[in-house]
């Protein structure tokens, strides 16, 4: 079994290979794979069928191989009588379809390759679904019949209405079978297997489980009826006949659609009796029946009429085959392999008329009867046995159906089920007629239409299943038997049915009687009948339901997404600190209210309460602030204010670490800000200020509550209360920050140095866009005097326009500059007093930063601060020189600087690895130098390094983008000129 | 412990290590590429190997520094750990081979690649280092470490639309960072500690009022990083901007080191079931918005981003059902995900190159014009369509027999709900597919010039049409001849795609892996032990 699955997907995948080698012959090749297939099975005939001692059927072949055990799914294979008859028809009409395919493509068509893969694979799939011993493997292989559907259905891309109806057969079909898979799941868990036939076998079992069960099968059947194009579902199989012809016949006519019927047969044995079974599958498939006879009545294209046809049909088979009982199955599964002979030569027949003529339409074909005359016979032979005439595959069957129904016929429902399938008889008796005659009939009026003779090839696979109806027809002995096995599983009737041309007068042959005159009188009065439904419209169209139901779906969409998907972050942050708001705070109004603190007091030390309201009027200031450069001077004040409160708290190395960093924002801030507008643009001054307010202190408020109930429902002590001995024990360190930060916590800092460098190269990438811009500025060409000029946008007439006029009065070009590339400046830019402080304080500043760095571990410092003492320094460089003072003060790029930290706090932590430590472990070195005396070297210091060389590089890269990259640009082309605007302006005066 | 597994920090230092050299080499693109390929294969072999260790063993910790936990920080590799850390790291390595591939294609020497290379190591740098971490507080460390690279990233090349849309993501961010930071003060707060294994302890004896206040804060802050609804508005504004290997990288990791840490969260600091109908609601919630949006979009980016978010509620689905069932298939859905949704978004970019566009209206024939890139972009569709036997179905297959097995109406609220999302998923993608790749390109509207292009005249085309928020520059800036599918950007994509369909083939052995990681997850105990020592549970 395996390997006929198998031997089907390679091939499959091999399949645009052949192809391209062997052209449209290719199919010959492909056809082979299932031809094979079906010898096959025939040869495994004994092993399905012989029966067993106890009358029943011994074990089919079974295969089982474990896939995911966990959840229960494995690729259980089964072959009993009932996956053997199917696997015959579909294996049998996949060769023939295949076979058909070499003739009725061209070798231009397009696609090939594809097409025949997944007509191949489609075969494949099938034959797993039929044999698949798993609930899980059977979903698997139905939802593949499913995609490869899509896939055939949408062969003539070009085409919007192929394309339309691929995409709705797909939702139409996978909508039920993710119900059916739901089903499914739910059978397997309360079954504890996943093993079909236990399943079956365990009915009896389950079904006393209670409506979990019934519901299962409901829906396990609602994927059958999906499947199988019944009504309300049946829409999309008509419109599925934009496939290729040898498409419809196969997957829509002999093989996919059967699925659903296949799922109601193999569940039947045991599930027929639940809750849900009787009213789905009798109603559905009784009107699913007559509405598919009448409105294949109406039809003028001849596929159309067929494809209404094989909807009524399955409405039929589903009916026949739900009922449940052992002549009904005989009935069903007889009918099954009759429909699968007549329905697929039908198709084909069709195929080979649109090919000849050119179309397929009632009202222009006439007079084929006479120029293709085997079609014709093949045809009147076909639609014969479809409208149950003796001595053909569909007669034999339908005796058997009627047979069945009459034996039900003891309640109305019987009667009127009865009565239901005499009507869709005659309807489909009425329609095989309208077939024949519209297809080959000589009409009145119309043109003979000219028929090219056909390629043999092309017959003779419509041609092999007619002689399958006839046998069938006139010799039922076998299929009898190959039934026989399936029949077996249902409780023992009165006697034992049996398939037979001839059962004696009775009642199901006068009703064949009945079936044939009406279908006659029904057939010749077809004009009266076409006027009658023309006027008579149907009240319920299916198709535009489903097209109203995605189009609700749309609305919906976009109506949700509209709400949601503002496309503002206000919006956005609205939601989120509600949330943040709401939901933490749940905790308190339900269930049990975190435990408040006790007793607490506003402040430790009144100058900690100043503190904290110079935090708060900072914030306020900030956002009330109508000029850039207060609200960036109000949000510093909150910083300073955090690090007062940090030294209040006895931690001066939080708080000199704090007004550094607040030191370095602000200068950040102030050289950014240059290239914005002064004044904050309010967008919606008043709108929402209310609520954004109310948001913004509630969430503060909530969030000190909660803090609150934190710290009030301390249980254990601290681990912090540790670090001191910790640091200075096993640390070798006085300084416990430090310490922590290089050493214990070693691993936050150094993910926290990374972020540093990043943010450096992001700022770096905002400002230069095209890379990091680390190329180096050289001082060298620059004239004196020319940097730094006419940038300002100051009023005209306004103080500091006059100031500057001054300056730029008494500037003088000629002075020494105290810095190196100081002479670059623009003469007004230049401040003596600044430059003579940054010559002296420069190389102090950098010294003391690496006194800091050196010192950390026992006082306060560390390579953070140290870094920042650096950065510091260069950004006085920078203020008083300009930008070609910055390049002269770092002979290193800053790339270079981040990657050398980075690289070198990376190694620290790597270091230990090789000497069998684990990564970070520090080591102290002590020893005695000349100079120095007594010297204790703690590792970890190497890794402060990195720190420091990072810290080094951001500010450089701050400096060097919000700072020396917009000066630049603001000059326009950097010679040191006015931009051009303002030259006109003084030309104007 | 073995000394494999003390290696565990190095999967974090060694991308690390490659920034490092990505700084140092900024000037030399070529050796800079070689560099960073190599030092990420190199954290994968490592990845690999810990995985392997840890498939038939307990939790490993590793002490940083050699520090004794509680005090020191703690590393901790277990079989969900070590699982996400292969394919993050997997998924990392097909985009970078996929960004360096688009950048030679475009001889782009000095172009925003000199940036992207240490970034993107940091990136992931960051993202393993979340993954590994047993501490609270360097847990919120390695979050930093991939946001801020994640904001470089995201506004790189630096055009209008990127700012604004990073504005929006890192205001967004910074304030799910702020609230974690908040949280992690007050869970410090109340019990004096931030190693996970001793907050599992510690926490369980504090009042249950205060108990569940610490779980809602720290849920609110990963929702939003995980984009769990109603924190999710803000991604699908912000992903699908940025450049088409970022967006990849972060549609596939960032949202599930979210979920991974809300899957720490309710397992190891929180167990029990106070907040799962919350958990359910949020799921279903996530799932019917999420693919709403999809539905609504015809941008091929925008739409993934949506069903991103949808399909992050599968993964809640899993946590609030927090049987072993459950659990195992929200990781086995963390896994496929992460490599399936990052597929389609290369795949979207590969559709971009080639097609002009990622508009569905304005494409075209695809299928015709490149089968390859057929198959490349239908296998990830149908896959993330739920369509078996892919692993996207045995995913949520996992979830509906989770759902089922618990049998409660909201369960089954959750069944319903995730099938529906399935289909819903399915049409999505279906409708991609028979927009872009069926119908002919000349039904498109106003069809790119680069979609009607021939192979010879890419070239031309390609550097004659400017993208609108490109200005002045050619679409390929390349100056030689213009590729419109680059073998490295291809080959990375097949090779991603392969990963996914390896997932599905080995589903048996991942869903055992899974399923004895959430059962050892649910015992807790094998978790604390190996961090705090043998007995440390019953003190």
């Amino acid at each position: 079994m395996l390997l006929v699955l198998t031997i089907h997907f390679v091939v499959a995948l091999l399949a645009p290979l052949i192809f391209s080698w062997l052209g449209r012959s290719g199919f010959y090749l492909l056809a082979a794979v299932p031809a094979g297939s079906f010898a096959w099975l025939l040869s495994r005939y004994d092993d399905v069928m012989s029966p067993g001692g106890d009358g029943g059927p011994n074990a089919p072949p079974t295969l089982v191989i474990e896939w995911i055990p966990n959840l229960d799914v494995a690729l259980a294979f089964r072959l009993d009588a009932l996956a053997w008859i199917l696997s015959l028809l579909i294996l049998g009409v996949g060769a023939l379809v295949l076979f058909y395919c070499a003739r009725y493509f061209k070798n231009t068509d397009v696609a090939l390759g594809p097409f025949g893969s997944q007509l191949l694979g489609f075969a494949g799939v099938m034959f797993g679904l039929v044999t698949a011993d798993d609930l899980i493997l059977l979903y698997i292989f139905w939802e593949l019949t499913t995609i490869l559907s899509y896939l055939l259905i949408g062969y003539s891309r070009g085409r919007l209405a192929a394309r339309r109806s691929a995409l709705q057969a797909l939702i139409v079909t996978t909508f039920g079978g993710l119900a059916m898979l739901v089903g499914l799941i739910m059978i397997g868990e309360s079954a504890g297997t996943y093993r079909l036939s236990q399943v079956i076998a365990n009915a009896s079992a389950l079904t006393d489980g209670g409506i979990a069960i019934d519901v299962a099968i409901a829906l396990v059947l609602l994927g059958a009826v999906t499947k199988s194009a019944l009504v309300p579902f049946h829409f999309w199989l008509p419109a599925a006949m934009a496939a290729p012809t040898p498409v419809s016949a196969y997957l829509h006519a002999a093989a996919m659609v059967k699925a659903g019927i296949y799922l109601i047969a193999r569940f039947a044995p045991g599930y027929a009796d639940t809750v849900f079974w009787d009213p789905l599958i009798m109603i559905l498939g009784l009107a699913t029946m007559l509405v598919g006879g009448w409105r294949a009545l109406r039809q003028t294209d001849l596929k159309l009429l067929l494809a209404y046809g094989t909807v009524s049909q399955l409405g039929f088979l589903s009916l026949v085959v739900g009922l449940g009982n052992r002549e009904a199955a005989l009935a069903g599964l007889a009918l099954l392999l009759a429909h699968g002979l007549f329905k697929g030569t039908l198709f084909l027949v069709v195929g080979i008329i649109d090919h000849q003529t050119g179309t397929r339409d009632i009202r222009k074909l006439s007079g084929l009867f006479r120029s293709a005359r085997w079609l014709a016979w093949i045809s009147i032979i076909a639609a014969a046995s479809m409208a149950g005439l003796p001595l053909l595959a569909g007669f034999v069957a339908k005796e058997t159906v009627y047979s069945a129904f009459v034996h039900q016929a003891t309640s109305g429902a019987g009667m009127v089920m009865l009565a239901g399938i005499v009507i869709g008889s005659i309807l489909t008796f009425a329609y095989s007629g309208r077939f024949v005659w519209g297809g080959f009939g000589i009409k009145q009026g119309i043109a003979r239409t000219d028929f090219a003779p056909a390629s043999k090839q092309l017959l003779v696979a419509p041609l092999v299943l007619t002689a399958g109806t006839i046998l069938f027809g006139i010799h039922p002995g076998p299929v009898n038997g190959w039934i026989e096995p399936y029949m077996r599983q249902f409780p023992d009737g009165p006697a034992d049915p049996y398939l037979a041309i001839w059962h004696g007068f009775n009642l199901p042959l006068l009703l064949s009687g009945v079936t044939v005159a009406a279908g006659v009188l029904l057939f010749l009065g077809g004009r009266a009948v076409s006027r009658f439904q023309a006027r008579f419209r149907p009240v319920f169209d299916a198709e535009r339901g489903y097209r109203t139901i995605i189009g609700l779906l749309d609305e919906t969409a976009v109506w949700v997404t509209g709400r949601t998907q503002r496309g503002s972050l206000l919006f956005y942050l609205f939601v989120i600190l509600t949330t943040a708001i709401v939901v933490p705070l749940s905790a308190f109004l339900l269930g049990e209210a975190p435990l408040m603190p006790t007793h607490w007091r506003w402040f430790d030390s009144p100058v900690q309460a100043v503190a904290g309201l110079g935090i708060i009027l900072g914030a306020i200031g900030a956002i009330r602030a109508n000029k850039r450069f207060l609200a960036v001077l109000m949000v510093s004040v909150t910083g300073y204010g955090i690090a007062l409160i940090f030294a209040l708290q006895g931690a001066p190395d939080l708080a000199l670490t704090q007004m550094l960093v607040e030191t370095m924002v602000l200068v950040a801030f102030v050289l950014a800000l240059r290239s914005l507008p002064a004044k904050v643009w309010r967008r919606e001054a008043a709108r929402h200020r209310v609520l954004r307010a109310g948001i913004g202190i509630t969430f503060g408020l909530v969030m000190m509550l909660m803090t609150m109930a934190a710290m009030g429902s301390r249980t254990a002590m601290p681990i912090s209360l540790r670090f001191p001995e910790l640091a200075y024990r096993i640390g070798e360190g006085k300084n416990i920050v430090n310490v922590t930060l290089v050493d214990i916590r070693a691993w936050d800092t150094f993910g926290e140095i990374s972020v540093l460098a990043i943010a450096a190269t992001g700022v770096a990438s905002l400002i230069f866009v095209r890379g990091r811009g680390d190329r180096r500025r050289r001082a060298d060409g620059v004239k004196t005097g020319t940097v730094d000029r006419g940038q300002e946008n100051l009023d005209e007439f306004g103080r500091e326009a006059a100031a500057l006029a001054l300056a730029k009065k008494f500037s003088n070009v000629a002075r020494d500059a105290w810095l190196v590339a100081g002479r670059t400046l623009a003469p007004e830019r230049r401040s003596i007093i600044f430059e003579v402080i940054t010559r002296l304080l420069f190389h102090s500043v950098v010294i003391f930063s690496i006194y800091l760095l050196l010192a950390g571990h026992n006082s306060p410092g560390g390579g953070f601060a140290g870094g920042l003492m650096a950065g510091l320094a260069l950004a006085i460089r920078y203020l008083a020189g300009g930008r070609f003072e910055l390049a002269e003060a770092t002979p290193i790029s800053a790339g270079l600087l981040l990657g050398l930290g980075l690289g070198i706090a990376s190694l620290t932590a790597l270091a230990p690895v090789l000497f069998g430590g684990e990564v970070f472990q520090s080591a102290v070195i002590e020893g005695t130098l000349p100079l120095f005396g007594h010297v204790k070297f703690v590792t970890s210091t190497i890794f402060d390094i990195g720190v420091y060389l990072v810290v080094v590089g951001l500010v450089l890269d701050v400096l060097r983008s919000l700072g020396s990259e917009i000066d630049e640009r603001s000059e326009g082309d950097g010679d040191g000129s006015m931009p051009v605007a303002r030259k006109e302006e003084v030309g104007q005066r | 412990m073995t000394s494999v597994t003390s290696l565990a920090p190095l999967a974090v230092v060694l991308p690390f290590l490659g920034a490092a050299a990505a700084f140092v080499l900024i000037r030399h693109p070529r050796i800079q590429r070689v560099v960073s390929i190599t030092v990420l294969t190199l954290t994968l072999a490592l990845e690999a190997t810990l995985l392997a260790l840890a498939w038939d063993s307990g939790p490993q910790a590793v002490n940083l520094g050699g520090w004794l936990p509680p005090w020191g920080i703690v590393m901790v590799v277990d079989k969900f750990s070590a699982l996400m850390l292969v394919v993050s790291t997997s998924v990392s390595l097909a985009v970078l081979i996929y960004a360096t591939g688009q950048g030679v294609a475009d001889g782009d020497e000095d172009g925003p690649v000199s940036i992207f290379h240490p970034t993107f190591m940091i990136l992931v740098a960051g993202v393993s280092n979340a993954f590994l971490s047993g501490d609270l507080f360097n847990l919120y460390v390695g979050f930093e470490i991939l946001l801020t690279a994640s904001y470089v990233l995201m506004t790189l090349g630096g055009t209008g639309p990127r700012i604004r849309a990073g504005v929006t993501y890192a205001v967004v961010s910074v304030v799910s960072s702020m609230l974690f930071l908040i949280a992690i003060g007050m869970i410090y707060g109340a019990t004096g500690t931030v190693n996970m294994a001793d907050l599992a302890i510690k926490l369980a004896e504090l009042d249950p009022g205060t108990r569940n206040m610490l779980h809602l804060m720290l849920l609110v802050a990963f929702g939003i990083k995980a984009a769990v609804f109603p924190l999710s508005f803000w991604l699908p504004d912000s992903y699908p901007t940025a450049p088409a290997p970022v967006t990849a990288v972060f549609a596939g990791l960032l949202t599930k080191v979210g979920v991974y840490a809300m899957v720490r969260t309710e397992t190891l600091l929180f167990p029990g079931e106070q907040l799962d109908a919350m958990l359910m609601v949020a799921a279903a919630l996530t799932m019917i918005v999420g693919i709403l949006g999809a539905l609504a979009q015809t941008d091929i980016k925008r739409l993934l981003s949506f069903t991103l978010v949808s399909h992050i509620g599968y993964m809640v689905f899993g946590l609030a059902i927090s049987t072993a069932v459950g659990l195992a298939a929200t990781m086995f859905y963390v896994a496929h995900h992460i490599t399936i949704q990052t597929s389609l978004f290369l795949v979207s970019g590969l559709i971009e190159r080639r097609g002009g566009t990622a508009s569905i209206d304005r494409l075209g024939g695809l299928a015709r014009l490149s089968p390859l890139l057929g198959v490349l972009y239908f296998i990830p569709a149908m896959n993330l369509g739920g369509i078996p036997p892919f692993s996207g179905f045995l995913g949520k297959l996992g979830l509906l027999q989770a759902g089922v097995e618990l049998g409660t109406p909201l369960a089954y609220v959750l069944v319903g709900t995730g099938v529906l999302v399935s289909l819903l998923t399915l049409l999505a993608m279906a409708r991609v597919w028979n927009r872009a790749f069926w119908r002919k390109p000349e039904d498109a509207e106003f069809p790119d010039p680069v979609l009607l292009a021939t192979r010879s005249s890419a070239t031309e085309v390609g550097t004659a049409t400017a993208v609108a928020d490109d200005t002045g520059k050619g679409r390929f800036p390349g100056n030689g001849e213009a590729t419109l599918l680059p073998s490295g950007m291809v080959g990375a994509t097949i090779g991603l795609v392969g990963i996914g369909l390896a997932l599905t083939i080995f589903a048996g052995p991942l869903f055992d892996l899974s399923h004895t990681a959430a059962e050892a997850m649910l015992e807790r105990a094998p978790y604390i032990e190996a961090v705090l020592g043998e007995g440390a549970v019953d003190n």
